[in-house]
């Protein structure tokens, strides 16, 4: 924002996030799409996100399991359990999670990988090179979290679940098939289908803004570091918003 | 417009907070000729290339490319007309993911030429800047001077018609300086390339330069064929080209009366 007041400058970055949409979504549209990009950006993203989203999965399932455990067993009620597990983590703690996780990793590290290219001229060379900056980078990459994060976030469902089940049965000593019904009786589809709707939106919120503040970066070194922190605190910020106003209007 | 002119500004203006830094800038570069602009640090020369480029937009003014304003075309139509330049910049830009040889093909590879076939192309390129056996290795791997010359290679590999140099020879030694104005008089003179160069280094432009423009307070302050840079008496041009902090340029400012405490 050379030259721009901070006022100026504050406005120009709000317009930012709509205009690299806009841009992006006019390019899918029209060929050439850069499939390789796409794969090498959906193993980026999902593959190498895995052990994270997991761990964090299974540690969640695993103190959700016990905490719950704890205040139902007040007043005999150590059968609900397995239901509020289950509930809990596919409409809330699997995506918001996953969310929060990735956007600390692939946000992260969209917003200083552009933001180096930015700094570096690689950017400009691309321009020169004949090749559309946002078709080459910014699209693959919002694609790879648009379709990475539903994934992940199944798997982290299933391990959360898994984690509440093996604290229940080996710890807490409840009936397995019980705490296996339990786990399933009360569920909808609609509790499965909010998670995945979830976890496609704030795929498109992490990648939007990881590649935005990347790549409209200023000022060299300083100038990425502050695109990266900037990157993760409004992802993260963005995706607890999200989930609400989603919540609020899924289950309304 | 003259056949012969292959790149032409008219009344380029670009400020930034309000400051002017390219002040109707009309500059014409011929067919087959090697253009050196030169001025002071901030003089507004990059942001010139940048213009050309398209990568800044001028507040003012057209750039006209093979005769055409490319300034009125859309960002794909201009895209598309991006293969008759090669651009090698300062820090050479290279793409740090890829390997030496898909950076040299990089153009190449997204026209959809086969990989065996511009890889080929690639080395055959490498070898001319005098970089064989290093394909594989990665960007991170190379000296300045080796990324420099992978700089010139890419910008060169897909033939282009016009390569715009941006400082091409800051933080160089002396040695890897001259390797490098060699190359680019081979292409110069070798392929008829079109070229259009910024540039601090005075060794550059009596050696490379067919024409020299000053870059001064947002004007072309002076233009001039190589073999008048030395007889120039115009006492901006011989500051620069003597290189001296003291003249009608104010690089210092002045010592106060009574000296400093």
């Amino acid at each position: 924002m050379r030259g721009a007041t901070p006022i100026q400058s504050l406005l120009l970055r709000a317009g930012l996030y709509p205009m690299l949409f806009g841009q992006m979504i006019r390019r899918l549209l029209r060929p050439p799409f850069y499939l390789r990009e796409t794969l090498l950006q959906c193993e980026e993203v999902g593959v190498q996100s895995l052990p994270v989203v997991l761990l964090t999965a299974i540690f969640t399932g695993m103190v959700l399991a016990l905490q719950s455990y704890i205040a139902f067993h007040r007043f005999a009620a150590e059968s609900m359990t397995a239901t509020v597990v289950s509930m809990s983590i596919l409409r809330e703690l699997g995506p918001v999670l996953v969310g929060l996780m990735v956007a600390g990793r692939i946000g992260a590290a969209f917003a200083a990988e552009l933001g180096t290219m930015r700094v570096t001229e690689q950017i400009d060379a691309l321009w020169t090179l004949s090749t559309d900056p946002i078709r080459y980078l910014v699209v693959p990459r919002f694609l790879a979290a648009l379709l990475m994060l539903p994934l992940l976030v199944v798997l982290a469902d299933a391990v959360g679940i898994a984690g509440g089940y093996l604290v229940s049965i080996y710890m807490l000593d409840q009936n397995p098939t019980t705490y296996w019904n339990n786990t399933f009786l009360f569920l909808k589809q609609i509790d499965f289908y909010s998670g995945l709707l979830k976890a496609l939106v704030f795929g498109g919120i992490i990648s939007l803004v990881g590649c935005a503040e990347g790549f409209y970066c200023e000022g060299g070194a300083v100038g990425v570091g502050e695109a990266t922190t900037r990157a993760v605190v409004l992802s993260a910020m963005s995706i607890l918003v999200g989930d609400y106003l989603l919540t609020a209007w899924i289950f309304q | 417009m003259s056949k012969q002119v292959k790149i032409a500004t008219r009344g380029l203006c670009k400020s930034f907070a309000g400051r002017p830094v390219l002040d109707h800038i009309d500059l014409d570069i011929m067919t087959g000729e090697s253009h050196v602009i030169i001025g002071l640090s901030g003089a507004g020369k990059s942001v010139l290339l940048k213009c050309i480029l398209g990568l800044i937009r001028p507040d003012a003014g057209s750039v006209f490319v093979n005769g055409e304003n490319w300034c009125a075309l859309s960002a794909e139509a201009r895209l598309s007309r991006m293969r008759c330049i090669g651009v090698v910049f300062q820090g050479a830009a290279l793409f740090d993911s890829l390997p030496v040889w898909r950076n040299v093909a990089f153009v190449l590879l997204q026209q959809g030429m086969a990989e065996r076939q511009a890889r080929a192309r690639a080395e055959e390129v490498l070898d001319w800047v005098g970089l064989p056996n290093i394909a594989d290795k990665m960007p991170a791997e190379l000296s300045g001077g080796m990324k420099k010359r992978v700089g010139l290679a890419r910008a060169f590999c897909h033939r282009p018609e016009i390569i715009l140099y941006d400082e091409p020879l800051s933080g160089l030694d002396p040695v890897m300086s001259d390797v490098i104005i060699t190359l680019m008089t081979r292409l110069h003179e070798e392929h008829r390339v079109t070229s259009l160069t910024i540039a601090h280094n005075m060794n550059l432009v009596r050696k490379f330069a067919d024409r020299v423009s000053m870059l001064y307070n947002g004007k072309i302050h002076q233009q001039l064929p190589r073999d008048q840079v030395d007889q120039c008496q115009d006492p901006v041009f011989r500051q620069f080209v003597e290189g001296r902090a003291h003249g009608p340029m104010q690089v210092l400012t002045e010592k106060r009366k009574g000296g400093s405490r």
